[in-house]
């Protein structure tokens, strides 16, 4: 453990963002050490209060979220509705002692406020200030509107995601959300941290969240470019692999995922099999000629795997040096014993829920470990805390607030 | 660097690459910010350059892998075989001025070579290590052989695409792969920005089942408060469903749980198209989920509102549902991509002269803009062993030892 406390201790982040993308970003730099402090109100909560699952399937009120709760612990609430003047005298007190200022709002929300980058920049000048718009700030589709779903059906991602001669599926959530989107918007703002060591002055980073998430997916286009051709739906195989895909066994909906590359893999996979002759076949003596048969391969596979144990075929197929693993649903992950060696699950207790399960970020520090400290918060439950501590307000001026509806 | 342009921010940042088909993309992020990036290669030359699909389908060409191109981009090949003692040489003197080293190894493979995480950090206490491997670095799977698929698999991601019985099926690029580095460079960046300040570098591990545990959306906490195993969306009427059009598929979100104001929108978008049965969507029924859930509900919509969107290409219904503001978006393939006109309006396409191929690739843009910094895409890939010289110089070895080094076959050059 460092002796210098946790990686990201002392930022403070100024957080308007609400669902998806933006609270998951703050989510990693409080778990890294930032003073998260979210800005809702009851007039506009996070909506994701709203969604489901909720502890014991009751959804009264703004407290039983588990879909809100895993993105927001570790993070501090006060409630202010921005839509009185007064509260953006406390938004002002607050960047003037944050580092970073993220929203993911439709573009121009904040400066309806008084609040863009040119205002924010006059009040505290080394603020980072983060905008997750849709599609970029300008552009004739800047102000189309769209969820998660839409994204992943936007860049690409959809179309390929779907077993050949079928409907498309997709990845079944909003992916783009939980991962693209995420990511590029922390690696930015810590690019733009880094840069401020050196220069003393923030600036903005501006997310494209459909630009972010066509980086990680790049083939598409590349090949249609290079070679005229689109990448369709593939199920589960892999231009790389054969065979490669889920193939069943006993148990309901169990399936064995199986990858098998090179020749050595696919030697290793015949023994572990036992050397059935229809492996010998030339059909299948090399990669090219099985990446050919691959549907009939698949059968053979799916006719040897599904009388047979997922869990026992699994360990077999590692000891004989095959890439294999359990198509896990959520209750499987949350019991995995490898994720829970790692503390990669954690139960936080929450006033209205009582212990309730969270995942820490993927990313093990060896000096400044990550900290699952508190649950999410209540909508408003550090307002007074936040205000009279933090921002220096006196009892006296707190009571105004909120007898002016401030605080609501 | 580029004097005239904005500032290059990583451009005081070195890293080393020692990834193959996993882990290039981390290091990717940082060059595209300006950090000088070497990539690593084993005498054999990185396993991604042999994987499909190729440009112009050249399969036999080690130069041509599109994955290895643009997973690669503006960093420099340096190629030595650190199963020999003069390049593990080689090696650590290189890790004297490197800040941030990511490997994709298998677990305990560095060690066996002697080159442990902690040798090099009593060469360089500022490192920082980022290892990126299927199930961590330690753990109860720390040995297990993993691919992309398996990763997937494991951490609970795969399950969720399909419903029902239905097998799941795949989301393309990697994506396991895609998010463990994603998070590596995340990961990189914090411990950077911790050594910068304190002198403390350390080593920091990634595992790719772990990073899919991040895309579970709600389905662990659906199994906690709730005790159900849910799997992925799309069945709910208007809830992100896709839909079959004149020229593809389109996926529409005309409502989220009980939101009336969206709904209300799109079935007055459905009036003014004189959609046939039109009236049905007037219904108050359709803001309650557990209608749109039904299979009455599904067929129901699919009946009335496919009637309407069969007529029409993809990129048609996506101006008139914007238009309506209901959030209809097309599924778009790679073609759709580069003609999309919001993307060539941002320039956002980055077209690359490969002189050794012959021709032109077309690459994914800036991932960010900033206010005083610049992403660029910078040079293209490098060929096998293109800046072995180079690299060595800088590190002081002379023109013989190079010499005698490519001889002996400890580097490529």
């Amino acid at each position: 453990m460092s002796d210098f406390g946790k990686a990201l201790e002392g930022l403070v982040v100024c957080d308007f963002s609400w669902v998806g993308a933006g609270p998951i970003t703050t989510n990693v730099l409080g778990q890294c050490g930032a003073e998260i402090i979210k800005i809702e109100s009851t007039k506009r909560p996070d909506i994701l209060r709203r969604g489901g699952p909720f502890k014991d399937g009751i959804s009264e009120g703004f407290e039983r979220s588990g879909y809100f709760a895993n993105r927001n612990p570790n993070k501090k609430c006060i409630s202010l509705n921005m839509n009185l003047p007064q509260a953006r005298e406390v938004a002002i007190r607050l960047i003037e002692k944050s580092d970073i200022v993220i929203n993911n709002f439709r573009v121009g929300q904040m400066e309806k406020w008084n609040l863009g980058w040119e205002d924010i920049k006059k009040i505290n000048p080394r603020i980072i200030f983060v905008t997750m718009s849709l599609q970029g700030t300008d552009g004739p589709h800047k102000s189309y509107m769209g969820f998660g779903v839409n994204l992943n059906a936007l860049c690409g991602l959809t179309i390929q995601a779907g077993n050949p001669g079928e409907m498309p599926f997709g990845t079944g959530t909003n992916y783009t959300d939980h991962v693209m989107v995420p990511s590029h918007t922390l690696f930015g703002i810590m690019a733009a941290l880094l840069q401020r060591e050196k220069t003393g002055l923030g600036q903005t980073v501006a997310i494209s969240q459909l630009e972010s998430a066509i980086a990680m997916k790049p083939l598409d286009s590349m090949v249609y470019a290079s070679n005229g051709k689109n990448l369709g739906p593939m199920g589960c195989s892999d231009l790389n692999a054969a065979p490669h895909g889920v193939y069943e066994t006993l148990g309901y909906r169990k399936w064995l995922a199986i990858a098998v590359s090179t020749d050595d893999e696919w030697v290793r996979f015949k023994k572990v099999m036992e050397n059935p002759s229809w492996a010998e076949d030339e059909k299948f003596a090399t990669f090219s000629s099985r990446k050919e048969n691959e549907d009939e391969l698949n059968a053979y596979v799916e006719a040897w795997t599904k009388d047979k144990y997922a869990t026992k075929l699994m360990k077999q197929l590692l000891a004989g040096g095959v890439k294999a693993g359990l198509v896990n649903d959520a209750r499987a992950a949350v019991e995995d014993e490898d994720l829970i060696e790692r503390n990669f699950w954690s139960y936080l207790d929450h006033p209205e829920v009582g212990l309730t399960l969270y995942n820490r970020v993927p990313i093990m520090f060896s000096e400044t470990p990550c900290e699952m400290k508190t649950a999410a918060p209540l909508l408003g439950e550090h307002t007074d805390e936040v205000l009279t501590g933090f921002l220096g307000y006196t009892n006296e001026e707190l009571a105004q607030l909120k007898a002016e509806d401030v605080l609501t | 660097m580029d004097g005239e342009q904005k500032n290059s921010p990583l451009s005081d940042v070195k890293v080393l690459d020692f990834t193959g088909e996993l882990g290039p993309y981390a290091a990717k992020m940082y060059a595209g910010l300006g950090a000088e990036v070497i990539h690593l290669e084993p005498i054999t030359g990185d396993p991604l350059r042999k994987k499909r699909p190729f440009y112009k389908e050249e399969e036999d060409n080690m130069e041509a892998s599109l994955q290895f191109l643009y997973y690669n981009g503006n960093k420099k090949s340096l190629v030595v075989d650190l199963n020999k003692e003069e390049g593990k040489q080689i090696f650590l003197r290189l890790i004297e001025s490197i800040d941030i080293f990511m490997e994709s190894c298998v677990p305990g493979y560095l060690d066996s070579l002697g080159l442990s995480y902690e040798r090099l950090k009593g060469i360089n206490p500022k490192l920082v290590q980022t290892s990126i491997t299927p199930y961590g670095s330690t753990g109860p799977y720390e040995d297990y052989p993993g691919s992309d698929l398996t990763c997937s698999a494991m951490g609970g991601f795969l399950y969720l695409a399909g419903v029902g019985n239905d097998k799941p099926v795949r989301a393309c690029d990697n994506q396991a792969y895609r998010m463990a580095e994603a998070y590596a460079s995340v990961g990189s960046s914090i411990a950077l920005l911790h050594a910068r300040r304190t002198g403390q570098g350390q080593f920091v591990d990634v595992s790719a089942m772990e990073s899919v545990g991040m895309a579970l959306e709600n389905a662990a906490q659906y199994w906690d408060l709730e005790g159900v195993i849910r799997r992925g969306r799309g069945k709910e009427a208007g809830v992100g469903t896709i839909h079959p059009c004149k020229d593809g598929y389109i996926v529409v979100a005309a409502t989220m749980g009980k939101n009336k104001i969206m709904w209300d929108m799109f079935a007055k978008w459905m009036k003014n198209e004189n959609v046939e049965e039109w009236e049905v969507f007037e219904d108050p029924k359709w803001i309650d989920p557990s209608y749109r859930e039904s299979e009455e509900g599904y067929a129901t919509f699919c009946r009335i509102f496919q009637r309407f969107t069969i007529k029409y290409d993809k990129a048609v219904l996506y101006e008139k549902g914007q238009a309506h503001r209901v959030a209809l978006t097309p599924l778009n393939n790679g073609k759709d991509l580069l003609e999309n006109p919001q993307l060539k309006y941002r320039k956002f396409w980055q077209t690359i002269e490969h002189e050794n191929l012959g021709g032109e690739i077309t690459y994914p843009g800036a991932p960010y803009e900033f206010g005083e910094m610049e992403w660029r895409f910078g040079l293209p890939a490098p060929k096998f062993g293109e800046h072995t010289v180079q690299v060595l110089e800088e590190l002081n070895y002379s023109k013989d030892d190079i010499e005698a080094f490519s001889k002996e076959g400890i580097i490529h050059v």
